[in-house]
């Protein structure tokens, strides 16, 4: 960063930008879970690895999916299991899938009582130290005389996950309080048997420990949402129906949204698309809670000489009233004939009607050419 | 006159202009990328519809999210009904949920914009 940022979501856009490859990705949601939002979540997910995966990897995006699906569950009957929904509140589930070159991590995070600790762990060691021939054998002994419990326990979906994805499942107790621990559960694919020794070096940010260290600095955020990849018309339709199905908060649900739009598809429209990718404009985004604040976040590539009009426009909106604004507004719903390229337009005087406080922005130079652009707004949270 | 149907899909509304039936709707959600190319077909075939419009036409509206791109093609539709007003008695209805802030704003900014009768209705 030519001048460090006073802003820490616009400090940690910046470094996560820069951080992974041109055709990587990485998608982290940290909340409640319920069945709509995790059907939501894996079709996101399902459609982004299509997309930078070829006919040759069906199988493997099967086994992606299929890995999504029991991490996914395993989260939800977790989340069951422990009764009271409070503590569910207070240390929300995870689900993350990052994309490192050829390699794809899924990890997943609940709580998990500290009495089933150890149970827990030692079902993954036995599973950790199995091969191939022994974990299949140990996989019919459970089917066949083992006490299965009502949500297919067990330690089934665990057999299952390492079977599929032929890697070790790797494991990561934390501890909470005197009732809970956090349970990080990660899967790499393809098999990570084989190439072990360079892992640390280039797939550092995806490993356990780097995706631990963003969940910390997401839950210091209070980040809900974290979407470091493409824009494309196919995600902010992903994305909307997520924040969607987080059905607590009705009318913030709605701002939400609307903001949304607004910000990426301004992305998608103007945002510089990298040549090598024809999946989309590269990109940030970022759902938090500051307070009573529900913050929103992006980050884009833009061409250099792109930056003066942009702050231009952007100073155009902070620096008039709202209702000076909706005049404006009205002025260019009625304007058919000026082209959009000159004025201030309907997307930016929208954004800052809705947002509750001025637009923030920044612009830094990337390492590799081009300008990183960084919006913030800002909605009231309303039940 | 021929009508004219469009299925909803992820990103654009549902779409009926049938005056046989009297029913005049657009619904659901309206984001598109290209609000420009979706929007002309219904822009076209309401400024045919101006010609010869039914005697009475009720227009409903019932989104429930407008990008800003199709909030200025919707400006359009509601001015080519004033022009249809011309000929025929027109009502314009903006349904909104009564959570829907913005709904209601997007709806009072257009019934402020025009002389056609526009009612704003809460639903829910």
């Amino acid at each position: 960063m030519a001048k460090e940022s006073t802003n820490n979501l616009f400090r940690a856009a910046y470094d996560l930008f820069q951080r992974i490859g041109s055709t990587d990705f990485e998608y982290v949601y940290r909340g409640y879970f319920n069945h709509n939002i995790t059907k939501k979540i894996l079709i996101l997910a399902d459609k982004n690895v299509a997309k930078v995966t070829d006919e040759s990897q069906s199988t493997l995006q099967k086994r992606i999916y299929y890995i999504m699906v029991e991490g996914l569950q395993n989260i939800t009957h977790h989340q069951e299991e422990i009764a009271n929904d409070r503590n569910f509140d207070k240390y929300p589930g995870l689900f993350a899938i990052q994309k490192s070159g050829e390699r794809y991590f899924i990890t997943t995070g609940n709580i998990v009582a500290n009495d089933k600790v150890d149970e827990l762990k030692g079902r993954l060691d036995v599973i950790n130290s199995l091969d191939k021939e022994n974990l299949k054998r140990y996989h019919r002994e459970i089917l066949t005389c083992g006490t299965i419990s009502d949500k297919g326990g067990a330690g089934l979906g665990l057999i299952e996950m390492s079977r599929k994805s032929g890697s070790k499942l790797h494991y990561k107790f934390e501890g909470l309080d005197d009732e809970f621990t956090y349970f990080y559960l990660q899967t790499q694919l393809p098999s990570d048997d084989n190439d072990v020794a360079d892992e640390s070096v280039v797939h550092s940010h995806c490993s356990m420990e780097g995706l631990m260290s963003l969940h910390h600095k997401m839950k210091a955020e209070n980040l809900q949402l974290l979407f470091n990849g493409f824009f494309n018309q196919e995600n902010l339709l992903s994305l909307l129906a997520i924040i969607k199905s987080r059905s607590n908060m009705p009318l913030t649900t709605i701002k939400i949204s609307n903001v949304m739009v607004e910000m990426l598809q301004n992305i998608i429209k103007h945002g510089a698309k990298a040549e090598d990718n024809n999946v989309g404009a590269r990109g940030v985004f970022f759902l938090g809670q500051t307070g009573n604040e529900t913050i929103l976040t992006s980050g884009n590539i833009i061409h250099d000489d792109a930056a003066g009009v942009i702050a231009q426009r952007l100073e155009f909106v902070n620096g008039m009233t709202k209702e000076a604004l909706s005049d404006y507004y009205d002025d260019i719903l009625l304007d058919f004939d000026s082209t959009d390229a000159k004025k201030t337009g309907l997307g930016f005087t929208d954004l800052r009607i809705k947002s509750d406080r001025p637009l923030k922005y920044e612009f830094q130079p990337l390492d590799g050419g081009g300008t990183f652009y960084l919006l913030q707004t800002a909605i009231k949270t309303t039940k | 006159m021929e009508k004219l149907i469009l299925e909803e899909t992820e990103d654009t509304p549902e779409i009926i202009l049938d005056p046989e039936e009297g029913k005049f709707k657009i619904s659901k959600i309206s984001v598109p990328e290209n609000a420009l190319d979706f929007y002309r077909p219904v822009l076209d075939w309401i400024k045919q519809y101006a010609e010869e419009p039914n005697i009475q036409t009720v227009f409903d509206f019932d989104l429930e999210y407008v990008n800003t791109a199709s909030s200025k093609q919707i400006i359009q539709i509601i001015l080519l009904l004033q022009k249809v007003s011309e000929k025929g008695d027109v009502k314009v209805n903006w349904y909104y949920e009564s959570i829907d802030e913005d709904m209601r704003a997007l709806g009072a900014r257009y019934k402020k914009l025009v002389t056609v009768p526009f009612d704003l209705v809460e639903i829910e």
